[in-house]
């Protein structure tokens, strides 16, 4: 599966379970797995891009971070979008 | 300072005979409208006797989800300038060394976009910087990593790996604790730049028993050097430091806690039973002179410690009880690996490596480390047995 297709399923996914329940690295990793069948270090390579670039966020709330849609304030206050 | 705020609360902490942090924060406040309001909300929470200030939150750089800590005043209107106060977590060097032109530039750049408060070191060894606003954080960012800084670890992840000064200035080190340090700390760059794991997972190497870094206290992995052979004794000064004065027998004998030292006055000499010592360094930290720590040197390796944050606080537990440490230290890195491995696939959030052995058994642990029960790892002798063995373990 290509990356770009790949990131679709995460992001796909984490739509889905926004609001939901925080997810961890390894929670989103080893659902995407799963569910396409991709080695878990390809997943984990595409969701850190997802990261890097802005379209995926670490968070930190009631004592454990886990990984979000970056909402409007975020992408604004690092320059993703005016 | 502009006299903002009347402080007398605060005022009260500036007298007696030591430093006060309410005068750094009020010799900041001169220079810093932050400093100013962070005074101001102080006092206020002296007065009040309640907290303004909300943690957590979503800040950090692009790319880390660490080394930020958020903090908001719940009281931003009145305090304008504390509204953001966040906590940047700057990588310290190994052993705290710096250089005075590294400090002034550290400073420089906090003058610029913080609060010009800071805080060295923090518990988990990171230097600390208190206090900047969400829109500072990528430019202190990028300042301090073009200058060969970096960022510490915060939330779930590895945190910043920390160690004593070890041999750069301690005769006692009987491991390279600041090479150890930073091969941890390159080696987990990304667990600490990107939180992955249950909980925090803190690593602190001392280099002898006396734990200036209060490893066994403070890290869910405690590496602490020791020796295994027996400790170096040099009768000579031993007969020194008796006609010099010192109550051998009370001072040394009585209280080593494995009692495993004999020390005749008649000839003035010290006898020890290597066998029963437990390398607790008292009686070399007391006989600096005559008592040296054994020439085959390595580190007892201890799990476990945290303070009481979700339920109580545990001591580290020995669980491995010496081993040879050199460079690169594959051996350790593997072993640490799967302790992460076992602890990640089992844990709940917000759940330590200490406290997940305590729910599931040290059996599980040991048998998913590959490390076999030695009666080192006994924690508490003749209490409880530690280790229930399996029916699989009996022949028939």
């Amino acid at each position: 599966m290509e990356q770009a297709e790949l990131q679709e399923k995460i992001y796909e996914f984490m739509q889905k379970m926004k609001g939901k329940k925080k997810l961890k690295e390894k929670d989103i990793i080893k659902h995407i797995s799963g569910e396409t069948g991709e080695d878990k270090d390809v997943v984990k390579k595409a969701l850190r891009a997802m990261i890097d670039e802005g379209r995926l966020m670490y968070s930190y709330g009631g004592g454990a971070s886990s990984v979000e849609i970056p909402s409007e304030e975020y992408l604004r206050e690092k320059g993703l979008i005016k | 300072m502009s006299g903002k705020y009347k402080t007398p609360m605060l005022d009260e902490l500036e007298k007696g005979p030591w430093p006060s942090f309410v005068t750094e924060i009020k010799k900041a406040a001169k220079k810093s409208d932050m400093a100013e309001d962070e005074l101001g909300q102080l006092e206020k929470s002296y007065n009040t006797k309640r907290g303004y200030w909300k943690h957590g939150g979503i800040v950090g750089v692009l790319g880390y989800g660490g080394g930020v800590i958020g903090r908001y005043s719940s009281l931003p209107e009145e305090f304008p300038g504390v509204a953001h106060f966040h906590t940047v977590r700057v990588n310290q060097p190994s052993g705290f060394f710096y250089t005075t032109k590294a400090l002034r530039e550290i400073c420089d750049i906090w003058d610029k976009y913080g609060s010009g408060l800071t805080n060295l070191h923090g518990s988990t060894g990171d230097l600390v910087l208190l206090g900047t606003k969400t829109e500072n954080l990528e430019a202190v960012f990028a300042e301090l990593s073009s200058r060969g800084w970096d960022l510490g670890g915060s939330g779930s992840a590895m945190r910043t790996p920390s160690c004593c000064v070890g041999m750069a200035r301690c005769e006692w080190a009987n491991i390279d604790t600041m090479d150890l340090c930073n091969e941890l700390t390159q080696y987990y760059q990304d667990q600490l730049h990107r939180p992955a794991f249950p909980y925090k997972f803190k690593i602190k190497i001392s280099g002898c028993a006396c734990d200036c870094v209060a490893a066994i206290a403070r890290a869910d992995l405690s590496i602490i050097g020791t020796w295994k052979d027996s400790i170096q004794i040099n009768q000579d000064e031993v007969r020194k430091y008796a006609e010099a004065g010192l109550d051998i027998q009370k001072e040394i004998v009585d209280m080593c806690p494995t009692q495993c030292m004999y020390y005749n006055p008649e000839d003035k000499t010290l006898k020890i039973a290597d066998a029963e010592c437990n390398r607790c360094m008292h009686c070399i930290a007391k006989m600096t002179k005559a008592l040296r720590p054994g020439k085959e040197k390595g580190a007892t390796l201890l799990v476990g410690s945290k303070a009481p944050i979700v339920v109580g606080s545990l001591l580290s537990w020995v669980i491995v009880p010496f081993m040879k440490l050199t460079p690169p230290y594959d051996d350790l890195k593997e072993l640490i690996d799967k302790m992460i491995e076992w602890w990640d696939d089992n844990a709940k959030p917000r759940e330590r490596i200490g406290e997940l052995i305590e729910a599931k058994g040290m059996r599980a642990f040991l048998e998913a480390i590959g490390v076999p029960p030695m009666p080192q790892q006994v924690k508490e002798p003749r209490k409880d047995p530690f280790f229930f063995w399996a029916e699989s373990d009996f022949k028939k």
